[in-house]
């Protein structure tokens, strides 16, 4: 009889260790997912001055664009919280849109080698920020199943874990602009 | 479909990986136990402490070298930053995507469409495409098959196909071992002839059980539905299976001459590959990987 009990209670605290790790775990895969969105947006923000770099040797009067692009790069690394660095991120992303939408009209430029080379990075990290938003995404929903779905849902009230809020990253235009050969 | 999980699916490649590893140890145990009786029973103990050192070796060598062995086995090279930008994009969007971390990509020639994963967990992963792939795929096909890689290793097929593969490897250089040592028969020595006859007929007759089994344990390595779990749960990396689709109906589309594909890979490594690298015109009841229609459909289907 005393064996049952004590088998028993082993059973119960391995069930308990078993929740808490398993939260654990998820809440380390949502940071990580986010992290890895940081860095592709640092990234991006890094490729910025090379970009204009060698925009201007081809296409100086595009000058308002360029300090358009400048401006948002600035506004994303004075970005503090993740939020903010997401929405700012986004702008950055726009305003690269539109430098790399006019120089469709620099055919020097587009044989650039160089610009080729930061066109394809761009379009990568651009891939690459859209995978890092659906994985955070998964993240974030199977932590939220966990924390209201039977039995997790009582283990979420006893470690004092809830729901978590979707932070709001905006879709990435995937429609990359095609580089015809 | 049938739903799988993905944690079932993995602890039973982790189940199945140790019972592969049994077998290998228990095999040249056996196989020493037999050599012993052929030659002289007086050696009985040397030979069998031979046999479990060199069965240790064998599994803890298959175990922790087996990616560099089906690398070295197929001639594969480290994929170079600069020269294979798009493998390394597609792989770096995968691994964000899976949250796993990067494996190490490698490149085979051939001019077929193929690639493969292997290693024994996802921390120690390499997958390695061949130079027609990186030059026939366009990014989404590429995407898509690097995908179903990562499926592979993210379920643990890695460590259970290429532990297979070990097996399939040292089964066939034994027989290989046994039918060279029929040709010098004089092993038994001078007046135990007919000993040693018999025990040459009952290994002749163990390997016949043994090869069927092998070739059984190749199909239920890759046992098709591993195959389709790949593919599914591939799509939930990209979210996009019309990639991987494309990227199979390239592969069935291309014509490779006999000469070119024979000599490049050998029969153990086949389950590994995406697609059959013998390309078999018959889908037998042993083919390793399943039907190229039938995959398309259920990825266009979803």
């Amino acid at each position: 009889m005393l064996l049952w009990l004590i088998g028993l209670a082993i059973l119960v605290v391995l069930i308990f260790i078993l929740y808490y790790n398993r939260f654990v775990t998820l809440e380390n895969r949502i940071d990580n997912s986010l992290s890895q969105i940081d860095v592709q947006l640092r990234k991006r923000a890094d490729l910025v001055p090379n970009l204009i770099g060698s925009v201007k040797g081809y296409a100086k009067h595009e000058k308002g664009i360029m300090d358009e692009v400048t401006k948002a790069r600035k506004a994303f690394m004075g970005a503090k919280t993740m939020q903010q660095k997401v929405d700012k991120g986004a702008e950055l992303q726009r305003a690269l849109g539109s430098i790399l939408a006019v120089a469709e009209n620099y055919p020097q430029l587009r044989a650039n080698e160089n610009f080729l080379h930061l066109q394809q990075e761009l379009a990568a990290i651009e891939d690459k920020v859209a995978y890092a938003r659906q994985h955070y995404n998964d993240s974030i929903l199977s932590y939220n199943n966990l924390c209201k779905k039977i039995p997790g849902r009582a283990f979420a009230s006893m470690y004092g874990k809830s729901e978590k809020k979707y932070l709001e990253i905006p879709q990435e235009a995937r429609a990359v602009p095609k580089v015809e050969f | 479909m049938e739903r799988v999980s993905f944690d079932d699916q993995i602890q039973r490649n982790k189940i199945k990986s140790i019972f592969l590893i049994a077998i290998i140890f228990v095999f040249f145990i056996v196989f020493g136990y037999i050599i012993s009786m052929i030659l002289d029973p007086s050696y009985f103990f040397i030979i069998m402490i031979v046999a479990t050192i060199f069965s240790l070796i064998y599994v803890v060598a298959g175990y922790y070298k087996s990616d560099k062995i089906a690398l070295a086995s197929v001639n594969a090279k480290p994929a170079s930053r600069t020269e294979h930008r798009m493998l390394y994009h597609a792989a770096e969007g995968m691994s964000i995507a899976s949250g796993l971390p990067m494996p190490k990509l490698y490149v085979m020639e051939g001019e077929e469409i193929n690639a493969f994963a292997s290693g024994r967990d996802p921390n120690h992963s390499v997958i390695c495409f061949t130079t027609g792939a990186l030059k026939k795929l366009d990014k989404q096909e590429l995407e898509g098959v690097m995908a179903h890689e990562m499926s592979h290793i993210a379920n643990y097929d890695i460590r259970f196909m290429t532990l297979t593969a070990v097996l399939i490897g040292m089964i066939s250089i034994i027989a290989q071992m046994f039918l060279r040592s029929l040709w010098f028969s004089e092993v038994g020595g001078r007046n135990r002839d007919g000993r040693t006859q018999i025990i040459l007929i009952v290994v002749g007759i163990l390997f016949a059980i043994l090869a069927p089994i092998a070739a059984q344990l190749v199909s239920f390595a890759i046992s098709r539905k591993r195959e389709y779990v790949a593919d599914a749960s591939g799509v939930k990396f990209t979210r996009y299976p019309t990639g991987l689709a494309d990227a199979l109906r390239k592969i069935k589309g291309e014509h490779v001459q006999e000469s070119e594909k024979k000599h490049r890979v050998s029969k153990a490594m086949a389950p590994l590959f995406i697609s059959d690298p013998f390309k078999r015109k018959v889908q037998g009841l042993f083919s390793t990987h399943p039907p190229v229609d039938e995959r398309i459909r259920r990825l266009e289907s979803m």
